[in-house]
């Protein structure tokens, strides 16, 4: 009798297991994989976002869709686009909810996207309602778009699921920014007060396609003072930025100089940057001190690398190049923009708290003087699987 | 005595250690940055002296009686009425304390995972449990404490190294920047939770080995400790500054983690945290107010008192905070002066009056041979 009872009791205990008042089913929701942020009139926002179509819900796809190859997987779009007005995220994501069905969950949203006009407006409040909510993740990646946001997501990309995907990969692939959410939110309340976000814009559509048959696209960084954009910068000065904030990965550092009459390429393999601070009689310093160790990975000139003579030229001529990258950055950003995305301030904060403290109000006109100096150690690692410069004559091949 | 059962004193230092922790892991980190900023692990090595302070008074009382409680020695040293009332605040404060405990361990599950579930219904199952723990005696009790407790830490170490990536060891700097001032001010809330190392001295006349005791609690306060300081570490490097912003840094730390995109999202495993931590911080005060309250009415057996007592606790944590800032307010401005006073300095002050007492009776019989 006693077991009996003991294993009905076990039984029930299933019932309470399965969350109780909070129950949800996965064919309730409506799960998120990117969302859009775009300025209306009147102080009024527009939020879109992208929804994941389970398979058995996709339809057989827009017609006109590049004809045979159907669109994305399966014959039918893997997302949907809906958008709501509201006067915040949280009112607008309220009378978004009202055209959707299934109630829309944040848990895997992983890409977010603020429009141009928004980001100029400033969009402190828009990151409350990420931080507050406890369904969006920390570690999802945010971006600033060219124009219209919700244009990005609309979008039918073919090598990925959706959209934000594709964007999100990039960033992945450090060929421009990564910028998550706990990262802007440390550098909104950092003490340099500036922000940097990547730019995403959409790739003019291949001849003979559909028009929203394209992908997006890294275009740049979007260079914010406080928490409203004041400018962009291109995808060439954006590796400046990466290379002094310590986060280039994947580089693929190309030099033309005349002595070597051609182009040679390089392949970034590792590379660190090191920012030290130095007040030296009342003046602030900067010292970056980067490793860059590559391969290379294209010779067009008729050198040979293989002779180590030749090889050193060429790395000096490879330092010079990720100089002239930092140079570049430093010159728009801390001259021009006078935004201090790279961290200056929490390094000079960090190694000296008192002189901090007294300069800390006056910031905005201590950085743009802030002197900075480089140091560049560029090592080539091996010329990569060929020795000689393909296609020409060995004794056309210059030693020296 | 009322309690027949025996625990060893390492089962006694892995049930304190969740039992201190259970609470603090998720909630303390945000709440000691708040005014120690960068330099809070220093502040949860300062609050550790509290602790090993509380667990030194335990257990030197223990020894002066070493079959009682407090609940008993009190009346012994202050005599029949004073003992009794002071028996009666440590009583109530227990059970306050159970209530609260058990509340924020139910505003953390409604606030992050079951919103829509009714509050009381989450607070009455974790009671029936502890209920349950607490009716089996100490040996339940202990026992279960040590089954959870490498559930309990070994996931705290994963989220180290998955993390580790992620980490920016660079936040710590510059250190103590201004002064000692502010890692005081951080010390003080943690310290409110190593008070609680006090709790152990319902525990210390079960012992096997009580002369063990004092060493085995204060092994458990240094591992408390270290965690502390792995668990600051560890949110301050991810986190940096954004910490205060957070109500529950290590759920950020944890929903933060992910490798090679598809193991992510491990919140449930800081829910299994909190709800074991919570469990066995939960049924160790519930215990001890259930004995406390047997002994302090001179009952031969406490289990009549379990089910009461436990609707007594329920009230207590659903009348006594209308919500979360409540409860945030009470842990900052009064938790430091309410939880130091009964569980440090009284004990500290009947120590005296029973080592001074001793003293001068031990003199007067000297005199009179």
């Amino acid at each position: 009798m006693k077991r009996v009872l003991l294993a009905s009791a076990v039984c029930l205990t299933v019932l309470l297991a399965c969350g109780c008042w909070d129950r949800t089913e996965v064919n309730d929701l409506a799960l998120v994989m990117a969302a859009a942020i775009d300025k209306k009139e009147g102080n009024r926002i527009e939020l879109s976002v992208e929804i994941f179509l389970p398979r058995s819900q996709r339809g057989g796809g827009i017609s006109g869709m590049g004809g045979e190859q159907g669109g994305a997987k399966g014959g039918g779009k893997a997302t949907l686009v809906r958008s709501a007005e509201g006067v915040n995220i949280a009112d607008a994501l309220a009378r978004l909810q009202e055209e959707v069905p299934r109630k829309i969950r944040w848990g895997h949203c992983k890409v977010y996207i603020f429009g141009e006009e928004t980001a100029k407006a400033g969009i402190f409040e828009k990151v409350d309602f990420f931080q507050r909510h406890p369904e969006v993740r920390t570690r999802a990646y945010v971006y600033v778009s060219k124009g219209n946001a919700s244009r990005i997501l609309e979008v039918l990309p073919p090598l990925e699921r959706d959209s934000g995907e594709v964007i999100r990969e990039l960033s992945k692939l450090h060929v421009g920014m990564g910028v998550t959410i706990l990262d802007l939110k440390q550098m909104l309340r950092g003490e340099g007060g500036a922000v940097a976000l990547p730019m995403v814009d959409i790739l003019s559509p291949r001849k003979g396609q559909h028009e929203l048959e394209t992908a997006p696209y890294l275009f740049g960084t979007a260079v914010f003072k406080k928490d409203k954009m004041i400018g962009r910068i291109t995808q060439n000065e954006t590796r400046g930025v990466m290379w002094l904030k310590n986060e280039i990965r994947n580089a693929t550092v190309t030099v033309k100089e005349e002595e070597f009459e051609g182009s040679v390429s390089f392949h970034q393999i590792r590379a660190t940057t090191k920012l030290t601070p130095k007040i030296e009689r009342g003046k602030w310093k900067m010292h970056v001190e980067v490793k860059a160790e590559g391969d290379m990975v294209q010779n067009g000139t008729v050198l040979n690398p293989v002779r180590p003579e030749i090889l050193g030229k060429m790395e000096k001529a490879f330092k010079d190049e990720i100089q002239n990258q930092l140079e570049t950055a430093l010159r728009t950003v801390q001259k021009k923009m006078k935004a201090d995305i790279f961290g200056f301030a929490e390094e000079f904060h960090r190694k000296y708290p008192k002189q901090w403290h007294q300069v800390k109000d006056q910031w905005d006109d201590v950085y743009p003087k802030v002197e900075v100096t480089i140091d560049i150690k560029a090592h080539i690692r091996s010329p990569g699987a060929a020795t000689h410069p393909a296609g020409i004559p060995e004794q056309e091949v210059k030693q020296e | 005595m009322i309690e027949k059962g025996k625990i060893s004193s390492l089962h006694l230092a892995m049930m304190m250690y969740p039992t201190i922790l259970g609470t603090a892991v998720l909630v303390l980190p945000g709440m000691m940055a708040k005014y120690a900023k960068n330099d809070l692990w220093l502040s949860s090595i300062l609050a550790s002296l509290a602790g090993f302070l509380t667990v030194y008074i335990a257990s030197r009382l223990h020894r002066l009686f070493p079959k009682e409680t407090i609940i008993q020695y009190s009346q012994r040293i202050l005599g029949t009425f004073a003992g009794k009332t002071l028996g009666f605040i440590y009583l109530f404060f227990y059970v306050h304390l159970t209530g609260i405990i058990t509340r924020e361990y139910a505003d953390f599950i409604i606030s992050m995972f079951l919103p829509l579930t009714p509050i009381s219904v989450v607070i009455t199952s974790m009671l029936l449990v502890a209920a349950m723990a607490v009716w089996g005696g100490v040996e339940v009790v202990g026992r279960t404490a040590v089954v959870f407790f490498p559930v309990f830490t070994i996931p705290l170490v994963f989220f180290v190294i998955l993390v580790y990536t992620d980490l920016n060891p660079r936040n710590l700097l510059p250190v103590m920047e201004h002064g000692i001032i502010p890692v005081i001010k951080g010390a003080l809330m943690p310290e409110t939770w190593f008070s609680e190392f006090f709790l152990m001295s319902f525990f210390l006349p079960m012992l096997t080995d009580s002369e063990k005791g004092m060493k085995w609690g204060m092994a458990s306060v240094t591992g408390v400790a270290l965690t502390m300081v792995l668990i600051n570490l560890v949110t301050l490097f991810l986190l940096g500054q954004e910490i205060t912003t957070f109500t529950y840094p290590l759920m950020e730390v944890a929903r933060y983690i992910s490798i090679a995109d598809f193991f992510e999202n491990l919140q449930s495993v800081v829910m299994m945290l909190w709800v074991l931590g919570a469990f066995v911080k939960i049924s160790v005060f519930f215990y001890a107010v259930a004995l406390g309250t047997g002994q302090w009415l001179n009952l031969s057996d406490y289990r009549p008192l379990v089910l009461p007592l436990g609707f007594l606790v329920f009230l207590f944590s659903l009348w006594d905070l209308p919500n979360l800032s409540v409860l945030a307010h009470f842990q900052e401005k009064v938790g430091p002066y309410y939880l130091t006073s009964i569980q440090i300095v009284i004990p500290l002050l009947l120590l005296l009056i029973a080592v001074v007492r001793r003293r001068s009776r031990k003199a007067k019989e000297a005199d009179r041979r």
